[in-house]
């Protein structure tokens, strides 16, 4: 069965459709029965009635030899498939259309006329003992046999077409029903991928309750979008409002250079300064960045990235910077395209920050191994060194904001590195880990398909 | 040139506008969107140099209207943000180009000039040179007073990168855009070290510096 089909059959109106078949399917089969073995009963009681005014007719008779007389005379106006009738008399002579004899499968009426040996059908039969003879009438059920029948036609001819009715407007509401959870499904899959203006066009035709569910989803996207709308104010104006007195302390900070151009002292202090600005903005940056990411709004962007292209031009990128510091930056594993859906940018600069972390972080001499290993689903990136690493308890604190290890207070950076390495990761689906490379750090980053 | 600046904050507009007009440029200043809009649509200008958050009508609105209005100027927008997202944003809404605040003067200004020379022709050259260095585009060599250098492919494309823009300012993040198609920041002195090893390439055997380091801006050749 194929999956489009497998999802209808398990749809509600269908499955509802099938039970409401099966419901109606029981009660019409009870009632057909306790109506079929009611009019059996009343048929059977009525054949019995006719076989005991028989036997009374008989014994209305003065003897034997008239009662002898009687039945043979009847007998042969009688149709042995509707009525059998037998008398065996006192002197033991049989007469009538039929004998009862005994075998071991119970007992069985047998024709006396010799061309037919055995009647067939079933008989509902009468006997009683008559001026010391055996008289026995026996009348056929083949009514109460045709009656079933007949019954059966009714429950074929009433279940049928109700069941086929009931099939196909199941399912024709399962795929109306599918039709507009597959709208609420699509709405839904573009706001969680980041399309918070995505909406649910209910339509005319719509239930009340996926109506509602779909108007209630609709109100939650637009507080979210509001939300949304509202935090990027926030940071919007908090960025305005911090970043424009930055720019006029560089604005000033660039005058006040070249006024004092010939003072060496006044100078060194005035790039001393230049740089504290700088690493503040990029502290700044850094933060609006995460705060941006983690807010997982950029989702939207996501298009195919090529990882071995991105860490080829990473590794590229930063090698003469490695070797400038002694260090050997180099790139193992997958060299064919290793596509991700992703935001390009972003995913650089997760890895820009990983590789600068393990430059930063491991002593001259030291090598950094860029991998990239296909596992079963998707991507596995790492960047390890064989320096340092970090002690298994503080793996889980480099990943906050702004936490410094003690031995790297005196090293650059503000500790943003990772926690945005995480964020990033995070909006891609991804999982990173810190684990030991015996010795040093190897930071994982697992993607999945 | 003939530069309009759109900013609200004095202290920065004034600031670039005398740093440009040092330059050489003729520059009008105006402190809000609305007299931006007025000033942009009544005059023509080479590089319109516009504020994100202004007041009256804001940096977007004016950029969108600019373009509504068939005005192709290049617009530099400068913004606090300065965020993937709002980059996007910009960009679509039709900037030519982007600084994030806050920046240095050198940085704006190589941003205005290279933004005044598009559209760059396609220039189909088979050389480039300047003073006794040439590269040949087709023989992918370079040489310096008659002495062929050898290059490494980025290497290659860092000085052909310069050599196209001979005269101009080209600064960290365009170098890194230009030469490696790079939109992220791979953190503080990868640019410097390449540029490093492409002088010691192309200008230590010669004793005479080709490539010049503008502080506080980037790096050029000169004209």
């Amino acid at each position: 069965m194929s999956g489009r089909v497998r999802r209808l059959w398990r749809s509600m109106p269908l499955r509802l459709a099938l039970v409401l078949v099966a419901l109606f399917a029981i009660v019409s089969l009870l009632s057909l029965a306790a109506s079929y073995a009611v009019t059996q009963a009343s048929f059977e009681e009525s054949i019995r009635a006719d076989l005991r005014q028989d036997l009374a007719g008989f014994r209305a008779a003065p003897n034997s030899r008239a009662v002898a007389v009687l039945v043979d005379a009847e007998s042969r106006e009688a149709d042995p498939t509707r009525l059998i009738l037998s008398y065996i008399g006192p002197d033991g002579r049989i007469y009538g259309n039929g004998a009862i004899a005994q075998d071991d499968a119970g007992f069985h009426i047998f024709s006396l006329d010799p061309e037919r040996a055995q009647f067939a059908g079933d008989y509902l039969s009468l006997t009683d003992r008559l001026y010391g003879g055996i008289i026995t009438i026996a009348r056929s059920r083949a009514e109460i046999v045709a009656l079933r029948d007949v019954f059966v036609n009714i429950l074929l001819i009433s279940l049928l077409p109700t069941v086929l009715i009931a099939l196909s407007g199941g399912l024709i509401l399962a795929r109306r029903s599918k039709r507009h959870v597959d709208v609420v499904g699509n709405a839904l899959d573009r706001m969680t991928s980041g399309d918070l203006a995505a909406r649910v066009t209910v339509g005319p035709r719509w239930s009340d309750d996926l109506a509602r569910i779909g108007a209630e989803l609709n109100q939650m996207a637009a507080a979210q979008e509001a939300q949304m709308k509202a935090l990027k104010g926030v940071s919007s104006d908090v960025a305005h409002d911090l970043k424009t007195p930055l720019q006029r302390v560089a604005v000033h900070l660039e005058e006040l250079e070249k006024t004092v151009a010939d003072q060496p002292e006044a100078r060194e202090k005035v790039a001393r300064t230049q740089r504290e600005v700088q690493g503040m903005t990029q502290v700044f940056q850094s933060l609006l960045q995460l705060a941006q990411v983690e807010a997982g709004s950029p989702r939207s962007r996501f298009e195919k990235v090529d990882l071995a292209q991105l860490c080829a031009t990473v590794v590229e990128v930063f090698e003469p910077a490695a070797t400038a510091s002694d260090h050997a930056l180099s790139l193992e594993g997958a060299t064919g395209p290793a596509v991700v859906q992703g935001d390009r940018a972003l995913l650089g600069q997760l890895l820009s920050n990983l590789v600068e972390n393990a430059l930063r972080h491991s002593p001259e001499g030291s090598s950094v191994i860029v991998s990239l290993d296909p596992r079963e689903r998707g991507w596995v990136l790492a960047v390890a060194d064989d320096g340092p690493g970090i002690p298994p308890e503080e793996r889980e604190k480099v990943m906050q904001r702004l936490y410094r290890l003690d031995r790297s207070r005196n090293t650059p950076g503000h500790g943003l590195g990772l926690s945005l390495v995480e964020a990033v990761a995070t909006l891609h689906g991804a999982e990173v880990s810190l684990q030991d490379n015996g010795p040093g750090l190897r930071v994982e980053v697992a993607f999945g398909s | 040139m003939k530069l309009l600046i759109v900013e609200d904050d004095a202290t920065t507009g004034d600031y670039i506008a005398k740093g440009l007009r040092e330059e050489g440029h003729v520059v009008d200043l105006v402190l809000d969107g609305k007299a931006g809009l007025i000033a942009a649509t009544s005059t023509s200008y080479d590089v319109v140099i516009l504020d994100r958050m202004l007041p009256e009508v804001d940096g977007m609105t004016v950029l969108k209207t600019l373009r509504g209005a068939g005005n192709k100027t290049p617009v530099l927008l400068l913004t606090a943000l300065g965020d993937v997202d709002d980059r996007i944003e910009g960009l679509h809404a039709g900037a030519d180009d982007y600084l994030a605040k806050p920046f240095v003067f050198g940085e704006l200004s190589a941003r205005v000039s290279a933004l005044a020379r598009r559209p760059q022709s396609i220039e189909n050259e088979a050389t480039l040179s300047a003073g006794d260095l040439e590269m040949n585009l087709i023989a992918r060599k370079v040489t310096r007073a008659g002495q062929e250098i050898d290059l490494l492919p980025r290497e290659f494309a860092l000085l052909e990168h310069l050599l196209r823009r001979k005269g101009r300012v080209q600064t960290r993040t365009m170098l890194l855009e230009g030469v490696w198609d790079i939109g992220f920041d791979p953190g503080t002195n990868v640019v410097e070290t390449h540029i490093s090893r492409l002088r010691a390439k192309v200008d230590k055997p010669f004793g005479r510096e080709l490539i010049e380091t503008v502080r506080g801006a980037g790096y050029r050749i000169a004209q």
